[in-house]
């Protein structure tokens, strides 16, 4: 648990409400003077994947045995199934049943 | 001869029409919302946090991954980083629609992407494939979507608060099931395997030997790179 003070809770969601919106609008100032060449949408493209792959796998590494096979059920029916929901209920029916077994 | 395309329009009935398109998916977006509520209560945020989040990011990855990273003091720099490098996507998709969008006084434009978000844009920009030109379907969608997923955050910050033990009923890995299955159940592709692979081994260097956050920014450029480098016809013939 933790609270920080108002204030910096007001800045950390100003900045990303201002980074959010102000990537929208940058694609469009960007197209509007010159067209992104295929090298700089490749990085792009694989960057903003591979943010999420760096959040995830500490996580991962360092969880108990519930996160992990969570991990996996969730990340399996994510591809065998295409079904997002149907992920994340897996995850966590994996990550309560193996506490409930082993906890 | 030419066929006459039609002008960039944007009115209530096109509006109306994304929005109609959009409810079957806006049902999905009421359950991400509720866990991302339940996911930030868990957390430590408070309500209001978590509204403001909802109501202006507008983001379920960033703020999943921002949720993350919120512990007291904040680390505004690996957050506003973070937040970046997430959201270069939005910023080639507002791109892909440019040619849609500069039809419009630059000020119209600028106010069509304010709800952007993948799942209208994806909508979108398939019917603009198809010759549809009232951007209203865009606006509609992200109306759709914003009001479920404001809606959903709501319903799980109130039923989130009951829960003593969160872990036990596998709370605490919602956040990382949404953000595995946006990765992989997107579209995955063989050729990202490489960029994956070393954005996963080198944010976890990072994670173990470099200042706490950092191991999001390592991770993220390195898979950039290693995408880049990787030679055109090799990520052809491995994506088959």
């Amino acid at each position: 648990m933790s609270s920080s003070p108002v204030w910096q809770s007001l800045i950390a969601i100003m900045l990303m409400v201002v980074i959010a919106y102000g990537s929208r609008v940058l694609g469009l100032l960007i197209m509007s003077r010159v067209p992104l060449g295929p090298r700089v949408r490749r990085f792009v493209d694989a960057m903003s994947s591979s943010v999420l792959i760096a959040v995830i796998t500490p996580i991962i590494v360092h969880g108990d045995g519930g996160v992990r096979l969570a991990a996996i059920a969730a990340g399996t029916v994510a591809v065998v199934m295409r079904n997002p929901l149907v992920s994340i209920a897996m995850g966590m029916l994996c990550a309560a049943g193996w506490r409930w077994w082993f906890g | 001869m030419k066929i006459k395309e039609n002008p960039t329009r944007l009115d209530i009935a096109g509006t109306w029409q994304g929005i109609r398109m959009m409810l079957p998916l806006a049902v999905f977006t009421i359950a991400f919302g509720l866990a991302f509520g339940v996911a930030a209560v868990h957390q430590g945020l408070a309500g209001w946090e978590a509204m403001l989040m909802s109501l202006f990011v507008f983001a379920a990855p960033s703020q999943f991954a921002a949720l993350e990273m919120w512990h007291s003091p904040l680390p505004l720099l690996a957050l506003a980083a973070v937040t970046l490098a997430i959201h270069t996507r939005h910023m080639l998709m507002s791109a892909a629609l440019y040619p849609w969008l500069k039809a419009l006084p630059q000020r119209q434009q600028f106010a069509m992407v304010i709800l952007l978000t993948d799942s209208n844009w994806a909508m979108a920009l398939g019917e603009y494939q198809r010759g549809e030109r009232n951007l209203g379907i865009l606006l509609g969608g992200g109306i759709a979507l914003w009001g479920a997923w404001v809606g959903g955050t709501a319903i799980g910050l109130a039923f989130g608060g009951g829960i003593t033990e969160p872990e036990r009923f596998g709370l605490d890995v919602i956040m990382l099931c949404f953000l595995l299955m946006i990765v992989v159940g997107g579209n995955p592709r063989a050729a990202m395997a490489l960029p994956w692979l070393a954005a996963a081994a080198s944010a976890l260097m990072a994670y173990w030997w470099l200042p706490p956050y950092l191991h999001v920014m390592v991770g993220a450029i390195t898979g950039g790179v290693v995408a880049v480098l990787l030679p055109g016809r090799w990520l052809r013939e491995s994506a088959s």
